[in-house]
């Protein structure tokens, strides 16, 4: 999610929630030589508080499987996530008086600091990738169709040797080398083709040189001065599919960033939840 | 107001009475009179060259009575022993050229020139033979024999006025004359496209086929190939050159159906038409009269958004079409509350499917023993030429469906029955070949039109191009406008395809708004609306740079479904949102054009130039005055408008219902139907569920110009324009 100016309101409520917790805790903190902070009528509200935010913020996942029910927007859902999400942290330090206390609470609060943190590595990703992937990117298809889109490009520079192979050259007796352009005109062409493109279009294993932008136009320019005039197009077509595998290849990798970060956070915010369930069970009742 | 008297004459005796225009030649076969000719055929102009024709008018001399006009108190004599004795020598002097038997007669034994010379007992020629000309084998298809042309031009006619080739002419004077291609090039070296007008046009065996077609209908139904004597027996095949049925004998097939046996299926798409013979058949939409519907969101928090089909009784929609009627591809319409009807002899049915291939329109079934002829586009080209076929059509529309189509119209609601019948008899029916403008913009207004078959297009003309405001299917209506107050055309309408409308003269619909006063109030309420949309209209698209649009296409939207790349994290919850409202089937795909930093989903756009609308053999898909697009009740599921989508935006939702199993009588099993449907944008909801579902404010649907108005440099709205 982008991070503009429609998200004022939130930063406000926010801040002065949080401003409001800060006041509350310098003010009614009990004084170190008393019963942990947690257990005081203001430390439970802060733990109440606190965890109320972390089941909201879980939430987000189950409204996201239900998209068509009227139970307010998905953008006021996320926001919600993201500014409670974030105030989360706080509100469980104020509870915890800043103390991780014993191992299940330890647990507790790496945990929390984690997620917030992956939390935090996630907004910016949202925010800054997806512009960096529509520049970048421009020929990007729907990731799932990545796979289907490389066998397509494969099959037509395949195709695209093949005729080349069939055109015939006429003959320039002034030009250099003319006799064996004109013997095998989509020769080079053709060597090229077996020797780095198709290895590079089947994402062979080992580093091609045309996976790097430069290499490949330098690549191709050597190919250009070996093959006729007549060949160009078929030479720029073979060029233009490597270039769009390159945007494949790192529209892939964008979108792992983009996702990826959720396989930390989301598991370890469901172990917060259930953790944070037994603390509260145990830490009332006993 | 008086009628158009009729002009009396006498012919042969005989008093008749005809319309001011007719010639004396129609004059007399309208009235059982038989007359001979050689170069009049009847969907050609006449010119009067052969003289075979000629009558005693009581003149000087003989007149052409087919292009002579019949004259009040004229008396004519067809057949007295003078006329009879030109006639005998001018068919000497024809046949002592003529190379007997010529190749129409070894082929099929009609040539039209022997046939009459054979009635006339006419034998060898006493007039010389003059000097073989040439024969020209030079095309492919079509054999040209020079020596048995008798200039009658009908091929040249034929070749212009009903193809607009212009490939033939005469060269030459006297009795050098010829046909020519071009300029006198062999015909296979002219430009001649092979068309076969000229030769089904000639009378003799100046221009035959050199090899059978090789269309070939399929055989099964008891299919019985009619030889070429049978057909000619025919009434819709009279004056059809024998040839050409001989050498495209299995372009037109007998079938028999036994009671109770289909003869086509609605949605399938075919390439011919049928003629019934014998017997009656039963005409039908079994689709089930329902439009899709999704709702359910709406009413509580555990509710679930579905998809069903519901009709319009139950869910009446804004703007819903109040039509009773369902066009089909035949010579009746279909009451919506009860789709069937009965076809008998006599009646053409899936003229539509064989002229334009589009799907069948409906079930027909036979309801007795039938036998029909089943025929491809060429076959039926030549059969609708025939002007007693034609006019036997025409009579079938006037008694059973006309009366349905001026009573869909709104406005003619309040006409009474004496009115309407009046109507009946006074329209004009008339045809269009594809892309033939009906009328233009800017014209003046003389005529009401309905549409009988095929499909038109309205569209308007501004500075940046055209706009299609609609495409127009059978029993819609257009020209009322510019008839208010003797104004001009607002848009010009061009027939699609091949098209026939039923045509109102001013003066019928004048004398009808003097008569029902309330139709003209109406008439004057709807043409103030539409006056206001166009100014508007013009005006927002006068402000707006509409090259780049213009290349991207998303001119032609009124609401893109556009998705911001900058936000968009590619999580598909639009898509999945999309799918969840309408039971697994979605709507929009994210994938398509990108204009600056949007991308423009795949999802309907709500396009200025409905495409998908054309071809709809049942004419269920619409828009309504908002131009959005609207799928009717009677969608019969046949895809066409899924395929015409440029942008693959219309989907065939299925659902399965209990039908009677034709196997097993008085059982019921589950059946799959098919109902097209487009994004609708959630109209039973407050927003689209893609955009509703969209957590990072990426998704819109939008007014593309007002959207993208700043990246154009245009002001968003006239409001902007006035605030600025």
């Amino acid at each position: 999610m982008r991070i503009d100016r429609t998200h004022t309101g939130w930063l406000v409520a926010s801040c002065v929630l949080l401003g409001a917790a800060c006041i509350l805790y310098s003010l009614a903190r009990p004084p170190a030589s008393t019963a942990p902070m947690g257990g005081t009528p203001l430390g439970l509200g802060f733990g109440i508080a606190g965890f109320a935010f972390m089941i909201f913020a879980a939430l987000l996942g189950a409204r996201k499987k239900v998209p068509v029910w009227r139970l307010g927007r998905a953008q006021t859902w996320m926001r919600g996530h993201l500014w409670l999400g974030l105030l989360t942290l706080p509100l469980i330090l104020f509870h915890a008086d800043f103390h991780s206390g014993g191992p299940l609470t330890t647990v507790l609060l790496w945990l929390l600091v984690i997620v917030v943190a992956s939390g935090i590595f996630g907004a910016a990703l949202q925010h800054f990738m997806p512009a960096t992937m529509t520049r970048e990117v421009p020929l990007e298809t729907i990731y799932e169709e990545i796979d289907h889109v490389r066998a397509q490009l494969r099959a037509e520079a395949a195709e695209q040797i093949a005729r080349a192979k069939t055109i015939a050259v006429p003959e320039n007796p002034d030009e250099e080398g003319a006799a064996a352009k004109a013997a095998e005109p989509a020769a080079p062409l053709a060597a090229f083709y077996e020797r780095e493109i198709r290895p590079y279009l089947e994402h062979a294993p080992g580093r091609s040189a045309l996976a790097d932008r430069a290499q490949a136009d330098r690549a191709f320019a050597s190919v250009r001065l070996l093959v006729p005039t007549e060949l160009r197009n078929a030479v720029d077509d073979l060029e233009n599919i490597c270039e769009e595998d390159r945007q494949l290849t790192r529209q892939a990798r964008l979108h792992r960033w983009l996702h990826a970060w959720l396989l930390v956070h989301v598991p370890l915010s469901i172990a917060l939840i259930l953790l944070g369930a037994v603390h509260a069970v145990v830490a009332l009742r006993y | 107001m008086s009628a158009t008297p009729l002009i009396e004459l006498t012919i042969d005796g005989r008093k008749v009475a005809v319309a001011p225009g007719t010639t004396v030649f129609d004059a007399a076969r309208v009235n059982g009179i038989a007359i001979p000719t050689l170069c009049h055929q009847q969907n050609e102009t006449p010119v009067g060259v052969c003289r075979m024709c000629v009558v005693d008018v009581g003149a000087r001399v003989f007149a052409a009575s087919c292009v002579r006009p019949a004259e009040s108190g004229m008396v004519v004599t067809t057949s007295s022993e003078r006329v009879e004795a030109a006639r005998h020598t001018l068919l000497e002097l024809l046949m002592s050229d003529h190379p007997s038997p010529c190749a129409r007669q070894q082929h099929s034994g009609d040539c039209e020139l022997e046939t009459l010379a054979r009635a006339a007992g006419i034998g060898a020629s006493r007039f010389p033979r003059r000097a073989p000309r040439p024969q020209d084998d030079s095309s492919p298809a079509i054999a040209v024999a020079h020596d048995a042309c008798i200039l009658c031009d009908r091929c040249i006619r034929g070749c212009g006025d009903i193809r607009n080739n212009f490939v033939l002419a005469r060269m030459g004077k006297g009795g050098a004359t010829d046909i020519a291609f071009d300029a006198a090039a062999p015909m296979g070296e002219s430009t001649c496209v092979s068309c076969g007008e000229c030769m089904v046009s000639c009378p003799t065996g100046a221009l035959t086929n050199k090899f059978v077609v090789g269309t070939a209908l399929g055989a099964e139904h008891g299919a019985v190939s009619a030889t070429t004597e049978e057909l000619l027996a025919l009434p819709v095949f009279h004056n059809v050159s024998g040839t050409f049925l001989e050498l495209n004998k299995n372009a037109v097939i007998k079938r028999r159906y036994r009671k109770g046996e289909i003869v086509c299926r609605e949605g399938d798409f075919g390439s011919t038409a049928f003629y019934i013979l014998e017997g009656k058949v039963n005409v039908s939409i079994s689709s089930p009269m329902a439009h899709v519907k999704t709702s359910g969101g709406e009413r509580g928090f555990f509710s679930r958004l579905g998809s069903f089909l519901i009709g319009r009784a139950s869910d009446h929609r804004a703007e819903d079409v109040t039509r009773r009627s369902i066009p089909i591809d035949a010579p009746v319409d279909l009451d919506y509350n009860h789709p069937v009807a009965e076809l008998g002899p006599g009646e053409l049915f899936g003229e539509m499917t064989c002229m334009n291939f589009y799907p069948r329109s409906a079930t027909v079934r036979a309801e007795t023993d039938c036998i029909v002829l089943e025929m491809l586009r060429n076959v039926l080209d030549t059969m609708r030429k025939n002007k007693t076929l034609r006019a036997q059509l025409d009579r079938t529309y006037r008694q059973r469906a006309l009366e349905d189509h001026l009573r869909n119209v709104p406005l003619f609601r309040a006409l009474d029955q004496e009115f309407l019948d009046r109507l009946r008899e006074r329209v004009e029916l008339s045809s269009f070949a594809p892309g033939q403008v009906i009328c233009r913009q800017g014209e003046p207004a003389d005529s009401f039109y309905l549409v009988r078959l095929g499909f038109v297009k309205v569209s308007e003309r501004h500075a940046g191009g055209e706009l299609v405001l609609a495409y127009l299917s059978r029993g819609d209506y257009f020209g009322e406008i510019g008839l208010l107050g003797g104004g001009a055309r607002t848009a010009t309408c061009t027939a699609l395809d091949h098209a026939e409308v039923v045509r109102i003269p001013g003066e019928e619909f004048r004398a009808m708004l003097e008569r029902f006063p309330s139709v003209r109030q109406g008439l004057e309420a709807v043409a103030q609306e539409r006056q206001q949309a166009n100014h508007e209209r013009m005006a927002v698209l006068g402000s707006v740079p509409l090259e780049s649009f213009l290349a991207q296409g998303l001119m032609e939207a009124q609401s893109l479904l556009v998705l911001d790349l900058e936000r968009c994290t590619r999580c598909d919850a639009c898509v999945n949102a999309c799918a969840d409202a309408h039971d697994g089937v979605t709507r929009l795909i994210r994938e398509g054009l990108r204009f600056d930093k949007y991308l423009i989903a795949t999802s309907c756009r709500q396009c200025r130039d409905p495409l998908c609308m054309v071809g709809c053999p049942v004419g269920s898909i619409r828009r309504r005055n908002s131009l959005e697009v609207i799928i009717e009740d009677w969608c019969i599921g046949c895809g066409l408008c899924a395929q015409n989508c440029p942008y693959g935006n219309i989907n065939l939702h299925p659902f399965t219902e209990q039908a009677e199993d034709p196997d097993h009588p008085g059982r019921k099993r589950a059946v799959v139907r098919k109902k097209a449907t487009s994004c609708d944008l959630c109209t039973n909801q407050a927003e689209p569920s893609c955009v509703y579902a969209c957590p990072h404010d990426a998704a819109h649907r939008v007014e593309p110009r007002q959207f993208f108005s700043s990246l154009l440099g245009a002001p968003a709205s006239r409001d902007e324009k006035g605030a600025k």
